[in-house]
């Protein structure tokens, strides 16, 4: 007896159809993945065994027994915990309050015992070694990585005998990917079922033992991970073989200089950075994590005050707030790193979200032409592929992947021919991520000048035309040609470290 | 396959770091209600040299009397605003609870105690019934609660016309009556503060907070909002009720439009205390300091002798400032942090 069994569960939302018939058998002492496409309805899916939604049809077994959560209360009370990509923490309360929020050991007069609650988070931590701040500190006040952390802390407080995380390795650094890795499997040992849904094919080898696949709100396979090779698993995924991940490399950079950056620094984070970024290029930024990759993001977009000369097609620019950087063909447009609070409003609807910073676009003579804009929308939605019902779909309830797109779609509307692009394969599938690269290719050979990071360094070797390496927030080296190669860029990004 | 690099941050065992950033937080997140505490002193200090026996227990008396309206109106206000929502009822319901308290109070203490309960647990029903409306419609809490205080003055002027009625003597008694130089409405600040130190660490306290900061973290973490609507709005309501028969105790009458007069004050009192009006952040404590500088800015133009229109003036341009600075603190806690 298996301790999940879910046989034929679906789920519909209005007319859209979410899941049709998912199946799915999973057995305590074991990490099993969960892989599929964005939109594959593996989110669906793990919403239902946490509980938050009800599924219209299917059989659930929870070892054994009918399983049918009215609510997450009870899939909590279950011994089912998830960590969802969507963060359950409340940003005005401490770690400690989010970690144990509606658990909280309380008086006889019905207060939350503080002390008791600190410590009961410090024990916690250490039994785990959870890498979390301290419990006292504000969860707003925390970066995206440590509140990922407090959200496992939190799923692990309620010692679940089922923990679910959901893409939870795609906010972390790799010290703490590795600490979560090691977790999934001493859980598993422990005897409890981990639900690991991941992008990454091999933190999925590393931990899993089976993986089950989904695609269209339907099971594909289920496999014994040793058993299947990446061709297979990323084929169950598309149903069809896989176009080549990377898109043909070919040289599109002319010797125009589009963005020229002279002694650029920002505080004590990063250092006289000298670059040329060529008309026709994509040009990757490598480092370790946290020497300076993001204040060079932050600082071109203006978000972060930075020191030093700039110069967009060549003329001289200070930038010093996001608008600065904005300016129409001439301008810089980025792509953030968490594109759910930052690039996108996801209550409003997927043409105000595209429309939005480019509103004089289509005003005439200061009355906006719908018209105009439906069409400007209406190409985007055509050559990004994005998945929406209608252009009035809410942003927030497309899938991660079409929610990239959509950011892009609202950048490429702005005509900046400059692209930042942070991480936006972050989370993302991928047959999504394959689109983005040929769409960054594409735009390459349209002489947009692309600047590039990405948290997995395969993806800068593979599509980078050049890669600036940083060190201690200095430029370590540009790489071209045959140089580049994860393990020169390594070696770049940490030849110092190793001298110290 | 994914390259694991070796992390150059630390986010673990450092914990001096932490330390110290946790004090210049903490100094940040409370910029705004030191600061206004910091306007209550310069105020309280500019009064006492106007005028003499200022720091005097009889004062305090006094200035609390004259404050307490206010200050159970805001507090109501302040479990709304936490929520993340508004009450703008809140002044229809103080006019209909005088003009029921004017109108229904029988003679005998047994007849006041059980008109005052009705009137206080109306309160409550009629907040429930905003919260409902809110939460089962989807409607804005601004609207709903403009619409119900709509009603409820509508209800109020029907009821009586105009100021008047009779209040039992022993009742108007009870809200001037003092032990040993301390007045019962001393006693009822006290009363609120304890009422808050105990409410804020309860569940149902952070359950309001952590809804105002998130609702949909807070729903994802197994809050029912519906309960939380009923029981903020609910209790705003209340708070209104209790406004109302306070008030009574000091104007001895029925009046179908005072309430009016402390909506927009009761938010006002609360901004400049700290609270978000984006919800889940400030405390009863902040609108207390809120409460008391408006009061005192009316004490000012009446020593001063100036035109009593100097007081909204005056108001107005606190209320900047206390903006001001949430916003200013707001702004450098993201720079520090980038």
């Amino acid at each position: 007896m298996e301790l999940i069994e879910a046989v034929g569960i679906s789920k519909r939302y209005g007319g859209i159809v979410a899941l049709s018939r998912a199946d799915f058998r999973a057995d305590a002492g074991e990490v099993h993945a969960l892989l599929g496409e964005n939109g594959a309805g593996k989110s669906t899916f793990i919403q239902i065994l946490a509980g938050i939604v009800r599924p219209n049809g299917g059989t659930l077994h929870l070892a054994g027994q009918a399983y049918q959560p009215a609510n997450a209360r009870a899939a909590e009370a279950a011994g089912i915990a998830a960590v969802f990509q969507e963060l359950s923490l409340v940003p005005d309360l401490t770690v400690a309050e989010n970690v144990w929020f509606r658990r909280e050991p309380l008086s006889l007069i019905g207060t939350v015992r503080k002390r008791r609650e600190r410590d009961a988070t410090l024990a916690l931590f250490e039994r785990y070694r959870i890498p979390a701040p301290a419990p006292t500190r504000e969860v707003r006040r925390l970066t995206l990585a440590e509140r990922q952390i407090v959200e496992i802390a939190k799923a692990l407080s309620r010692d679940p005998s089922v923990i679910i995380l959901d893409e939870a390795t795609s906010a972390l650094p790799p010290r703490e990917t590795d600490w979560l890795l090691q977790l999934s499997q001493d859980l598993a040992a422990e005897g409890k079922l981990v639900i690991y849904i991941s992008h990454r094919l091999a933190e999925i080898r590393q931990i899993a033992q089976r993986v089950t696949i989904f695609r269209n709100g339907a099971t594909v396979a289920t496999h014994d991970t040793a058993a299947v090779d990446d061709e297979t698993i990323i084929a169950d995924m598309l149903g069809r073989r896989m176009d080549r991940l990377y898109p043909p490399r070919i040289a599109t950079a002319t010797d125009r200089t589009a963005l020229k950056l002279r002694g650029l620094s920002v505080g004590d984070r990063l250092a006289d950075i000298d670059l040329d970024l060529k008309e026709g290029e994509v040009m990757g930024v490598a480092g370790l994590q946290g020497h300076g990759q993001r204040e060079l993001f932050q600082a071109l977009f203006g978000v972060s005050r930075s020191r030093g000369a700039v110069e967009v097609w060549g003329k001289p620019i200070a930038i010093r707030s996001p608008r600065d950087a904005l300016v129409g063909r001439d301008g810089i447009a980025l792509v953030p790193e968490d594109r759910r609070s930052h690039g996108l409003l996801l209550s409003k609807s997927v043409r105000e979200n595209l429309t939005l910073s480019v509103v004089p676009r289509f005003t005439r003579f200061g009355f906006l032409s719908r018209s105009r804009e439906r069409a400007l929308v209406d190409e985007q939605l055509r050559t990004l592929q994005i998945k929406a019902g209608t252009p009035d779909q809410m942003a927030g309830t497309l899938s991660g992947g079409n929610q990239q797109k959509v950011i892009f779609g609202k950048m490429l509307l702005t005509q900046s021919r400059i692209l930042l692009l942070y991480d936006p394969t972050r989370g993302i599938d991928v047959g999504t991520k394959g689109e983005i690269f040929r769409l960054m290719r594409d735009l390459a050979a349209k002489g947009y000048a692309i600047l590039f990071y990405s948290s997995d360094l395969p993806e800068i070797v593979n599509v980078a035309d050049r890669v600036a390496v940083l060190r201690n927030g200095k430029l370590a080296a540009i790489l071209s040609g045959d140089d580049i190669s994860e393990h020169r860029i390594l070696r770049e990004a940490m030849v110092e470290a190793r001298a110290a | 396959m994914t390259m694991t690099l070796p992390s150059a941050a630390k986010p673990v065992a450092k914990r001096d770091g932490d330390h110290a950033r946790d004090r210049s937080t903490w100094l940040i997140d409370r910029a705004p209600f030191l600061i206004a505490c910091g306007m209550l002193a310069v105020l309280i200090a500019i009064y006492g040299t106007l005028r003499e026996g200022v720091f005097s227990f009889e004062e305090l008396n006094l200035d609390t009397a004259a404050a307490m309206t206010l200050l159970l109106a805001a507090t109501g206000q302040t479990i709304v605003l936490l929520r993340g929502g508004i009450d703008l009822s809140i002044g229809g319901m103080i006019s209909l609870g005088t003009v029921l308290a004017a109108t229904q109070f029988g003679g005998s203490p047994l007849q006041v105690a059980f008109a005052a309960v009705m009137i206080a647990l109306l309160g409550f029903a009629i907040g429930v019934c905003n919260g409902l409306l809110i939460s089962v419609l989807r409607l804005q809490p601004f609207l709903v609660t403009l619409a119900t205080w709509s009603i409820l003055s509508g209800t109020a002027l029907m009821i009586l016309p105009t100021d008047g009625g009779q209040l039992p003597d022993f009742w108007m008694a009870f809200g001037n009556a003092s032990l040993l130089g301390v007045s019962s409405s001393v006693g009822l600040l006290v009363l609120l503060v304890l009422f808050w130190v105990w409410f804020r660490s309860t569940r149902l306290g952070i359950e309001i907070r952590a809804t105002g900061s998130n609702q949909r973290s807070a729903e994802l973490s197994g809050v029912s909002i519906l309960r939380i609507n009923l029981l903020a709005y609910g209790l705003s309501g209340l708070f209104a009720a209790l406004a109302a028969l306070y008030l009574t105790t000091q104007t001895g009458t029925g009046s179908p439009t005072i309430g009016k007069d402390y909506i927009l004050p009761s938010v006002a009192a609360a901004v400049i205390g700290g609270i978000s009006l984006f919800g889940g952040r400030g405390g009863m404590i902040g609108t207390i300091v809120g409460a008391f500088i408006l009061t005192i800015i009316g004490n000012l133009v009446f020593v001063l002798q100036v035109s009593s229109y100097w007081q909204p003036v005056v108001s107005g341009v606190i209320l900047l400032v206390a903006v001001l600075a949430s916003s200013l603190a707001e702004k450098s806690a993201r720079r520090s942090l980038s």
